[in-house]
């Protein structure tokens, strides 16, 4: 699915709930040093839903983890800053202790993860595990606790007492996932990571996550941030993409942007390789190649082994996101052979028809 | 068990029919469990019945044998007198001996000792597997906490010197028989180096103790079980370290400890709430197994430290070829494996919710 026009962006506010600057992210492996988050930079205002789309392997993943600080020991946060903002208070994630991180997770920024298959302890009960997760954030009432949390079983359409009640094992893929994202929401985190959400959910389970986010984004005031391979997915829910490669943001645009304006080479390649079902048969274009190895990245654009607009400076220089429009910036150096080359196409198929 | 059938009672209709019943208990999980068990030991009984009686060397021959050679008594004279002492009727066939020793053991007699003239073989047992369970279970429960801690604290500290020196200790532990552990304790401390007082730490008490709540009483069984304690102790912990190890470890690479770390919870409660928790559900089925173990695995130690157990008693049963105390407690080897397995399964259907559900009502 597409977006079919230039979303309202009302619920967005100026506010920039978190603020991300020149981060780097490496691994530890036997072979070399991972670079696997490549000077990210973005901002992410109050109520704005972003998605980072990409390949499997882009640092996708790595960049969620490493903004609650919650990568595995052998990775690194290199460089860069992280700024979280709740009430016109700044506190820089980087900076903090674990106590301070500890209370950060879950009450200021919840990330669910991708597969919720594992994601409880499978010999506590839901409402153990609920309980647990308020209490470490100062709660005492368990009064207050239980109704809260019947009511946003509610909302993610569970029957509140039934899951309370079980274990992890007696509940589905699905309910596990929406048991997640409740639990999410228990501590009004003003910042909600979403790792892969709808992966490894049939379609019918996806399409009900799916509305859940709609509506919960229309009634909470949250920032989401979504992480997926799944364009369409991305095309329901965001205002803005980020489009990832190699570790780098090669593309940041509003969604509607992103979709029909796209002006770098790897997100046009993107979107080509998604079906669709409606609009026109077109062929579906896979973008030959496979992303680089992080260890020892191509010298200049990342990109450029695949791109078939690449230059001898693409070989040579790294190019850097520059402002090309509204909102939407790229990081290409022949962004404009790239929108002259599309216009000669529209033309194109406008004379086939 | 008497609960479900009340219940049954209680729901059928009346002219509610015996195979109904039987029906309705066969389906409950916690009765198949007790008639398994029972089929079990059964079995096991039997086995050893005859297996005994095949070994080579008969107690009554060796025993009438003495008699000739000691007393100078005929061979029919010595026959007779031992076929009174021992009360036995030594031409019955086998499968009459074995009806009469089943009828026996239904009515909880194991039958009287043959060399220990006519003491009951219940009695023995009484006098020596207390000692055995105390020193063993003991030894048991601290190298299993123990274990699970050095486990614990080896696979959070994953790579550290800590970690390198409790590995090896435990492996190398581990893998030496205990009986080694044992005469190396008695050598090195008692004999060579003389730290401690070898000889009178023999027995399971001093003579003259009066057993007792008294402190003076569970000082001195203290000090008498101390070698043994030690030795099993030494020789057990390493598997428990190791196994609790790697389970941690596995333990700490599952989502669910990533998102409970993502919730915010406080180490404290991770560690064992999240991690121990789920960490020791297998070594808590090794556990109960291991108590099976407590009265067949002590024969050597007990006999290194002259400790008054039972493994004690079997050695020497098993030197004079007395059937029914060897019999008596190879049942109760039996016995105590067979409900260790049981609580091994009805403890983890306990700990583990996932295994209740598959156990079914």
């Amino acid at each position: 699915m597409q977006p079919s026009s230039p979303r309202p962006s009302n619920h967005i506010k100026e506010e920039v709930t978190l603020a991300v600057a020149n981060l780097w992210v490496s691994y530890q492996a036997r072979r070399g040093t991972v670079k696997a988050v490549r000077d990210v930079s973005f901002d992410l205002r109050l109520g704005e839903t972003m998605a980072f789309i990409g390949e499997s392997g882009c640092g996708k993943t790595t960049l969620g983890l490493g903004l609650i600080r919650l990568l595995p020991k052998t990775a690194r946060i290199e460089r860069g800053s992280v700024t979280y903002t709740r009430n016109g208070i700044a506190t820089s994630v980087l900076e903090m202790d674990s106590e301070a991180l500890r209370a950060f997770r879950w009450k200021e920024c919840a990330m669910i993860f991708q597969g919720a298959q594992n994601a409880f302890n499978p010999v506590l009960r839901i409402r153990d595990q609920v309980w647990d997760t308020a209490r470490a954030h100062g709660e005492t009432n368990r009064e207050r606790v239980r109704a809260r949390v019947l009511e946003l079983f509610r909302l993610v359409s569970l029957d509140p007492d039934r899951v309370m009640n079980s274990y992890p094992h007696e509940l589905s893929g699905g309910m596990r996932q929406r048991v997640l994202l409740a639990l999410g929401l228990l501590l009004d985190p003003q910042l909600i990571i979403l790792d892969e959400p709808t992966t490894a959910l049939d379609i019918l389970t996806q399409r009900s996550v799916i509305e859940v986010l709609r509506s919960l984004r229309n009634q909470l005031d949250f920032s989401l941030m979504m992480i997926s391979h799944d364009l369409s997915l991305a095309a329901e829910l965001a205002d803005r993409v980020g489009t990832m490669y190699a570790g780098c943001l090669v593309e940041v645009a509003d969604v509607y942007d992103t979709y029909y304006h796209p002006y770098h080479p790897y997100t046009i390649g993107l979107i080509r390789a998604v079906p669709t079902l409606t609009g026109e048969r077109r062929d579906l274009i896979s973008i030959p190649g496979t992303p680089p190895d992080l260890i020892d990245p191509p010298t200049g654009c990342a990109f450029h082994p695949r791109c078939p607009y690449a230059s001898d400076r693409c070989r040579e220089e790294q190019p850097e996101l520059e402002t090309v429009g509204t909102r939407h910036q790229v990081a290409c150096w022949n962004w404009q052979a790239v929108l002259a080359d599309r216009g000669a196409r529209l033309i194109m198929v406008a004379g086939q028809e | 068990m008497a609960s479900t059938i009340t219940e049954a009672r209680a729901l059928a209709p009346a002219g509610v029919s015996i195979g109904s019943l039987l029906r309705k208990a066969a389906r409950n999980y916690v009765l198949r469990r007790l008639a398994v068990a029972f089929i079990k030991v059964l079995i096991v009984v039997t086995l050893t019945f005859f297996l005994i009686r095949l070994m080579p060397t008969n107690p009554v021959e060796v025993y009438i044998n003495e008699l000739i050679t000691q007393y100078g008594m005929s061979a029919d004279e010595a026959r007779n007198q031992a076929a009174a002492l021992l009360a036995i009727d030594l031409d019955a066939p086998l499968s009459q001996q074995y009806f009469q020793y089943m009828v026996g053991l239904v009515q909880g007699n194991l039958g009287t000792s043959f060399r220990s003239k006519g003491t009951p073989v219940g009695a023995m047992i009484a006098q020596f597997l207390p000692w055995t369970l105390f020193s063993v279970g003991i030894s048991l429960l601290i190298s299993f906490a123990l274990g699970m801690l050095l486990g614990m604290w080896s696979a959070y500290r994953r790579e550290s010197v800590g970690d390198h020196v409790i590995t090896t200790f435990s492996s190398i532990f581990s893998s030496i028989p205990n009986y080694l552990v044992g005469i190396m304790l008695v050598v090195l401390l008692g004999v060579q180096w003389k730290l401690l007082p070898i000889t009178q730490m023999r027995g399971s008490m001093s003579p003259g103790m009066t057993p007792g709540f008294t402190l003076e009483f569970i000082k001195d069984i203290f000090f008498h079980a101390a070698l043994p304690i030690s030795t099993y102790v030494l020789t057990t912990i390493g598997s428990w370290t190791l196994a609790m190890k790697s389970s941690t470890i596995a333990t700490l690479g599952e989502d669910y400890v990533t998102v409970a770390k993502a919730r915010g919870l406080s180490e404290g409660r991770i560690i064992t709430g999240y991690v121990g928790r789920n960490a020791s559900l297998p070594l808590f089925t090794s556990l109960a197994i291991s108590i099976g173990f407590i009265v067949g695995g002590s024969t050597l130690i007990e006999f290194i430290f002259v400790y008054q157990g039972v493994g004690q008693l079997l050695l020497n049963s098993i030197t004079s070829r007395d059937y029914p105390v060897m019999q008596g407690i190879f049942l109760i080897i039996t016995f105590t494996v067979i409900l260790a397995n049981l609580l091994a399964e009805f403890l983890y259907s306990r700990l583990d919710p996932r295994v209740r559900v598959a156990g079914g009502k």
